[in-house]
Formats: structure tokens, sequence, C-alpha cells
């Protein structure tokens, strides 16, 4: 099966429903690993409203298209190359402060990004924001705090925060390079860039954590289907059934 | 016999609840502490059979059903520690006993989920099994137990369905998800047959369970009652049940099964199932991976209360 988007919107649409769709996959892996039973639910609940989200925005990418393909084949049925997530979410948990920094980034750039969306010409496109946008809020409490305790807690907890930030950092810089889909379908780019910018400084400066500078990373961009090496292995493991036994319905 | 002692044997017999600040024989505290405690273990660690698969769950709405079953099962979890904490066990003591081996959990979470069909077979067989033995403790004379087991009842039926779901779409599918069911089913049905504990001629603590009406009705019943009732469901799903004798007997009014493996029960209770170790491992992991972090909630809690003070 070869899963073909035509449609520009449609595009803009799968980037938004792909970084859903893996930042939820990696989520869903700190299932029964979490520090107490209530972080464990916590993580799980984030990740439910990202599954949850990434099937509204597949299903409306697939009507713009024509219903050619469902929500599930996009899923399964796409290799990593086909895929337009953000690389900062398929980065792996390697360990609390990794999955909380992550959270952060994506939660402050998810937040204003969906603010934008919610005055969005494509009214689908308008209604799933203004309701994913409370999500959004929890999810950016969660960090915020976390972000705040580990920061602030210990002088381990500092470091190893630190340290996944200073990490994670190389793969924000393609998230405002901006192409022409991103111009015509997100309402105010440069604003997204500058809020996301004032809003990190401001979370890490209260938390007794800094935003280092980081090289300009030689990197090709998610916007042309590249990834990191994490991404094959995520999807060998999600994308098992469906791809072992293609005549299931599951 | 003193006025506190026999105002429980009074309460007991009213059918009436025992509350945390009720006087309780030390003896009835204790088997509360044990079997609540072992509920409580046994939610957690059946977290990780069904996570084995959840990465691997095969559409978008099974990821979601499983995660929010597994999800629940913490919950149930987080109910039944604090169940236990009403009666002067903290959740750090029960967590050490099980890390020591001095707690158990059920012994059915220590068997491998092999296929996707397990999932199916655990929601509706192990699940399954579990709500028969909680509805019946729905009425167990401990407050508070009794009324975290109404709640944890509404969610495990809904899980049951959950698993009988996924169990239809396999058995009615192709022959190869028909050939994963009847495995599931094959590896599934005698464990959790043996869910229900020992005969009642056999089993340690029933009797004065029974007395305290903290165990409402006997292992053999509740197990008679499931298997009466899941007979049925095999059949609609067109699946073979792997015991040859499971026949209706007229006389009794009830299905017949074969004679248990106990020999394979204790041996997996004692800790020689296929995945006891893995599953301590992973809690033990989890947990101590993670000692940084509540030490810097802790240590974060303590400036910011200082502030306010």
């Amino acid at each position: 099966m070869k899963i073909t988007i035509e449609n520009k919107d449609a595009m803009s649409v799968i980037r938004l429903a792909d970084t859903s769709v893996i930042l939820a996959q990696r989520l869903a892996e700190m299932c029964s690993n979490g520090l107490t039973l209530e972080e464990d639910i916590a993580l799980s609940n984030i990740s439910l409203d990202l599954f949850g989200r990434a099937d509204e925005l597949y299903k409306i990418a697939a009507r713009i298209e024509g219903n050619k393909f469902t929500p599930d084949e996009y899923v399964f049925h796409r290799n990593e190359r086909e895929y337009y997530n953000i690389k900062l979410v398929e980065q792996p948990n390697h360990d609390f402060a990794w999955v909380i920094a992550r959270q952060l980034l994506h939660d402050i750039y998810a937040k204003e990004l969906f603010t934008q969306l919610s005055t969005s010409s494509n009214h689908e496109v308008a209604g799933l924001s203004q309701k994913v946008l409370k999500e959004i809020k929890y999810s950016y409490m969660h960090s915020h705090d976390w972000t705040n305790r580990l920061g602030l807690g210990t002088a381990e907890s500092n470091e190893r925060m630190q340290r996944a930030l200073d990490h994670l950092m190389k793969y924000v810089d393609e998230l405002f390079n901006f192409d022409e889909l991103d111009k015509k379908f997100i309402p105010d780019p440069e604003k997204l860039k500058a809020v996301w910018f004032s809003e990190v400084d401001k979370i890490l400066g209260e938390s007794n954590l800094k935003r280092n500078a980081v090289a300009p990373p030689s990197m090709r961009d998610f916007r042309e289907g590249f990834h990191s090496e994490h991404m094959g292995h995520l999807l060998s493991i999600m994308q098992f059934l469906p791809r072992a036994y293609p005549d299931a319905k599951w | 016999m003193d006025k506190f002692e026999q105002a429980f044997n009074e309460l007991i017999e009213k059918e009436l609840k025992i509350e945390p600040r009720d006087w309780m024989p030390e003896k009835y505290r204790e088997h509360l502490i044990r079997q609540v405690s072992q509920h409580a273990h046994s939610e957690v660690i059946g977290m990780q059979p069904e996570g084995n698969w959840l990465l691997r769950a095969p559409s978008l709405r099974a990821k979601q059903v499983l995660l929010a079953k597994i999800q629940d099962e913490g919950g149930h979890g987080l109910y039944l520690y604090s169940v236990a904490e009403t009666l002067g066990i903290s959740r750090q003591e029960m967590i050490e006993q099980l890390h020591t081996g001095k707690a158990k959990y059920s012994s059915i979470f220590n068997y491998p989920t092999l296929n996707w069909a397990d999932i199916g077979a655990v929601g509706w067989l192990v699940d399954g099994a579990a709500i028969t033995n909680q509805v019946s403790l729905q009425k167990t004379s401990y407050g508070p137990y009794s009324r975290g087991m109404v709640r944890i009842c509404k969610e495990e039926s809904f899980h049951q369905r959950q698993g009988y779901e996924i169990m239809m779409q396999m058995a009615f599918g192709t022959p190869e998800q028909k050939e994963m069911a009847q495995d599931a089913l094959n590896r599934f049905w005698f464990p959790a047959l043996m869910m229900f504990g020992p005969h009642d001629k056999d089993s340690a603590h029933s009797s004065q369970a029974m007395k305290w009406k903290i165990k409402i009705e006997s292992n053999d019943q509740l197990r008679q009652k499931f298997i009466d009732h899941t007979i049925k469901q095999i059949e609609y799903l067109g699946l073979t049940c792997p015991d040859p004798n499971c026949k209706w007997n007229e006389e009794t009014g009830h299905y017949d099964h074969s004679p248990f493996n106990w020999d394979e029960f204790w041996n997996v209770v004692n800790g020689n199932g296929p995945c006891n170790q893995e599953r301590l491992d992973h809690h033990k992991k989890a947990h101590n991976d993670n000692k940084w972090v509540r030490e810097a909630a802790a240590a974060y809690a303590l400036k910011t209360e200082a502030q306010v003070a």
C-alpha cells in the first residue's frame, strides 16, 4: 500500500497528526514505568489525549484527501521517510528529565500553535484546536510544574534536566524553518517563534536552568520526512501487527 | 470476650460494615492487610503483561482502549493501597514487602502475553475471573474495601467486554487470527481457573475469612460460577475449550472439569513461573531508577513550603 498525500492543507494537518501520534507512542512507553502510580496515570493521560488528537487530525486530513485512506492506514502503513513529525518528539525516554524536557519544549510550541489555529479558516481545524487547547493547558501545567521541581529540587535533578535540555535543544531549530505550507497554514509563524523563545526562557529562568546556545545543527528537515535513527525502531514496533498480517482487521 | 469484641461480632453478625476506627481483632486486621495489599500489588503488576502489547496495539482505537484500561488498573492499585493504609500500613512498606517477596500478587501475572489475542484473553478470562470474585467482595465486611470494590467492579466489567471484543475480532478474523485466539485460550484457561485459589478443603485462610465475612463465597463456588458462564462464550466464539472433560453434567447442573495441575500452580506461586523474576525486576527498576526524581520532588516541596511559611 502506497499512501499519498496530494493536498497541501492535508499535508499541513498530517504534520500535526504525526507529531501527536509519535509523542503519544513515546509517552505510552512510560506506562508501568512511572516513578509513582500517580505519575504513571498522569503520563498515560497525556498520551491518551495525544492519540485522540492524532486520530481526529488524521480524519480531517483524510476528508480533505477525499477519504482515500483511513487514519489507521496513515499510522500503520507509512515508512519513516513518509512521516512528517518534528524530530523532537521521537527522541527516547532516556530518563524522566528527558520525558519532561521534551514535553515542555513541545507543549509550549503546541500551545501557541493551536491557539493560532483556533482561528484557522479551516473550520474543522479551528474547532478541533479549541478543543485540544484545554488538554494542552493541562499537559503544559504538568511539564511546567515538573520543570520547576527538577530544576530547583536537588543538584542531581538540576544537572539531569540541564543535560536533557542541552541535548533536545538541537531539535528545536527546525521547528521554525517555516516553508510555504507553514506560511499558508499557520496564521502568524513569526509570533509562534517569538512566543516559544520567550516562554521557554521564562520557565527555564525561574527553574535555575539555562537555554544554552546550540551550534546550528546540520540536519535535514522533518518537512521532507527526515528523522533521527530512533524513528525506525519506534515504527517497527508500532506497525508490527498490521504489517505482518496485512489481510487482518483489528 | 470483652465488650469491644462483642461489638465487633455483632456488627459482623448483622452484616454491617467494620470501619477503620472500629475495634477489630488483630488477626482480622492482619488478614485484610495481607489480602488488600496482595490485591493492590496484583493490579499494579498486572499492568506489565498488558503493557507488553501496548506499543504494538494494531489500531489507534486498540491503543487508546488498552492504554485507558491499563491506566484504570493503576487507579485500582491506588484505591487499594489507600484501603490498606486505613489499616495502618504505608504504601512504602507495602512496596518494600513486594520487593522482598514477603507480599505476593496474583500468580496469573507471572504468565507471559505472547500474541495480541492474549490481550483479549487477559481481559476476558483474567479480568472475568477477577470480577466473579470482586462482585462477591462488594459485600465484604470491611467498609473501605467494600466501597472500593463497588467502584472497581464498574470499571472491571468494561475491561472484560474490551477483552471479549478482541477475542471476537480474532476468532471471527483471518485463520491466523483465529489460531492466535485458540492459542491464547489454551494457555490462559487453566491458570485463570486456578486464580480462584485452592479447593475449599485445601484453602488455608478461607474458613476464618468466611466467618468474618471478608469472604462471602468459597473458592470452588466462585470458580464453578465462572466456568458455567464462560463455556457459552467459548462456544459463541467457535473456539474449543482446552479441557476435554469440560462437559455439562445433568446431575449437578454444572459443567465438569478435569483435575487441575496444582503442582504447577504452587510452583508459579513460589517463584518459578515463566515471568516471576521479570515482573519483580521491572517494578524494582522503575522504582529505583526514579529515586532521584522522588528526592527532587521532596526537596522542592520543602523549599516551597519554607517560602510559604
